[in-house]
């Protein structure tokens, strides 16, 4: 069954070839064999997850009419709320936060009865491109357990590579789905800001945090798109509802398909020719591909890490043992309960990024970085708005290299350098996909990234549908997690 | 652009209300201090005649609605998650001193 899409799974359920019951109990026995080695979840909801499996046989019985993601298993990265479960953000900080209410994407998806089987591991409050930042457990990459799945959406991704389910939930503030899905070999959708709702996602970034699906197909990351891709009355960047058909893939000929080469020039060879290859891939279906001017992109990295550390610095303030969370028992006096318990519960990227923050709003240095950097993003976004004047689409890698080993990289910079070429499409707002395109030499997964403008979500999930219809050999399941 | 120094990592470790040790302050002075270099580069564009974007969607406005009272969680949903609570309150260290 691990070897089904989330929507062939359905269909299997919906003609009565397989109950819910036994859906359910076949990827937890999974998640049982496999996880011990991956350490993608931090929590495993069984009896919740058996009980809405009997729940869904019923109504099958019945007769009833059942929801688009019938009986598909779907895990929620562990910084989005789950009523009634724990929300750790992979922080010691969180460990005792039971979410009082549904995020909007976790109703979503109930309503149209999908099973929630689990929460996953991610970076700490989201703040990593490897998953190391967990305060709670290592997760590792199932295409080469010595190596780091990518992050933050690491646990979802390393669940959905080992099929340990057959859709994830991830959130991406500077390629947090993205990278990770393209480190292990899946694929993985940012969509256009404000596309998802956030309500009930625990915020990093506010301007740059978008939720979006994780899957081993781009045809599941349609029909979840379907679902989660409405208006929200409770996200006041929420966008207006449309009428998008996600699931209609429509021939991608006569595409132009923009490639910002100066950007890409100092890719090293293996990863280029990936690239290349791919490029050739997307002439072969029809499209043309032109050169666009995007050299702008390569201040993305200084630009992103003054605001996004800006406005974690904002949003974890509220982090302060006093109304939930874990308040230290050493602290005698108010002062102390906020030091003491931000001391014991924050890792310590988070403590870098909430100085970094701090000091680029403090008085004095505003101007100078903080505001220096909003207007950077506004020459970003109309370096796209211009690209985009020229192309449907643009092409690059999803990260300059393969999975990399775990512990191997310690300089916060050269962490943060992972990202550039997934950071400035949330600086702009825009859509863009990972989808698997080549193996390093030594069978590590790389990606493609296929960026849109702004609202272009269909248009970036019909291309990616296209590419992968046209090399299949790129979706596999890692060898260890086959049987 | 400004340097940093470690008195002003102290100052902000105050304003951030995170307590740390000496060994953690001088980590995170260095990184600080990389990562601030870093992001200098920034210095290099011309943005005299650039508008600052606080946001990335266009025609965005603020969401208003009516001002009438709407079905809330209860009190004690609240009050179960807090570290500490008393008589319907959550209950933090004594502020004043008698």
């Amino acid at each position: 069954m691990h070897h089904l899409s989330a929507i062939e799974i359905r269909d299997k359920f919906l003609k009565g070839e397989v109950t819910a019951v036994a859906i359910t109990k076949f990827f937890l026995d999974r998640i049982e064999k496999y996880d011990k080695d991956v350490g993608a979840f931090l929590a495993v909801f069984k009896i919740r997850a058996l009980n809405k499996a009997k729940e869904l046989d019923e109504k099958l019985a019945r007769g009833e009419k059942l929801g688009s993601l019938a009986a598909i298993p779907i895990a929620i990265k562990d910084n989005i709320h789950v009523k009634g479960e724990i929300t750790t953000c992979a922080s010691k900080f969180l460990t005792n936060y039971k979410a009082p209410f549904d995020s909007t994407v976790v109703e979503l998806l109930e309503k149209e009865d999908a099973i929630i089987i689990g929460k996953t591991n991610l970076d700490e409050f989201a703040m990593g491109s490897s998953s190391e930042n967990s305060a709670l457990q290592l997760t590792r990459n199932p295409w080469n357990l010595k190596c780091v799945p990518g992050g933050s959406s690491g646990g979802s991704a390393a669940a959905v590579a080992a099929r340990l389910c057959p859709i994830a939930l991830g959130t991406d503030t500077g390629g947090s789905v993205r990278q990770p899905a393209a480190f292990c070999g899946i694929a993985g959708f940012k969509p256009t800001y404000g596309r998802v709702s956030r309500y009930g996602l625990v915020a990093y970034g506010s301007s740059l945090d978008q939720i979006g699906p994780l899957a081993t197909n781009t045809a599941d990351i349609a029909l979840i798109m379907e679902v989660l891709g409405q208006h929200c009355d409770k996200d006041s960047t929420s966008l207006a509802s449309t009428t998008d058909n996600y699931s209609e893939f429509a021939s991608i000929k006569g595409m132009k398909i923009g490639v910002p080469s100066e950007f890409i020039k100092s890719l090293q060879e293996e990863p280029k020719k990936v690239f290349l290859n791919s490029l050739e891939v997307l002439k072969k279906l029809g499209c043309t591909i032109v050169d666009v001017d995007l050299s702008i992109l390569k201040y993305s990295i200084a630009t992103y890490y003054i605001l996004a550390t800006a406005e974690a610095s904002t949003n974890l303030a509220r982090f302060d043992g006093i109304r939930y969370g874990v308040r230290s028992p050493n602290a005698k006096t108010l002062d102390e309960v906020y030091t003491f318990s931000k001391e014991n519960g924050y890792g310590k990227e988070v403590k870098r990024r909430i100085l970094l923050g701090t000091y680029v709003l403090s008085a004095g240095y505003q101007d100078d970085y903080y505001k220096k950097a909003q207007k950077i993003r506004t020459l970003i976004i109309k370096s796209y708005k211009k690209a985009f004047e020229a192309c449907d689409l643009i092409a690059t890698p999803v990260s300059p290299f393969a999975a990399f080993e775990i512990d191997s990289i310690k300089d916060p910079i050269q962490m943060y350098l992972e990202d550039i070429y997934t950071i400035p499409i949330n600086l702009a707002g825009l859509p863009a996909i990972s989808i698997p395109d080549g193996f390093s030499s030594d069978g590590k997964p790389m990606g493609l990234q296929l960026i849109g403008p702004q609202k272009g979500d269909v248009r970036v999930i019909q291309a990616a549908n296209a590419f992968e219809k046209a090399c299949p050999e790129f979706t596999s399941i890692p060898k260890n997690f086959s049987d | 652009m400004a340097k940093i120094d470690k008195e002003i990592i102290k100052n902000l470790t105050t304003l951030c209300r995170i307590d740390c040790t000496e060994d953690e302050q001088q980590a995170l002075f260095e990184d600080l201090q990389k990562i601030l270099k870093y992001v200098d580069q920034l210095e290099e564009v011309d943005t005299s005649n650039v508008e600052p974007s606080y946001h990335v969607l266009e025609g965005i406005h603020n969401v208003m609605r009516e001002d009438i009272v709407e079905k809330s969680m209860p009190r004690q949903v609240f009050l179960d998650l807090s570290p500490s609570h008393t008589g319907g309150m959550i209950k933090v260290p004594q502020v004043i001193n008698k």
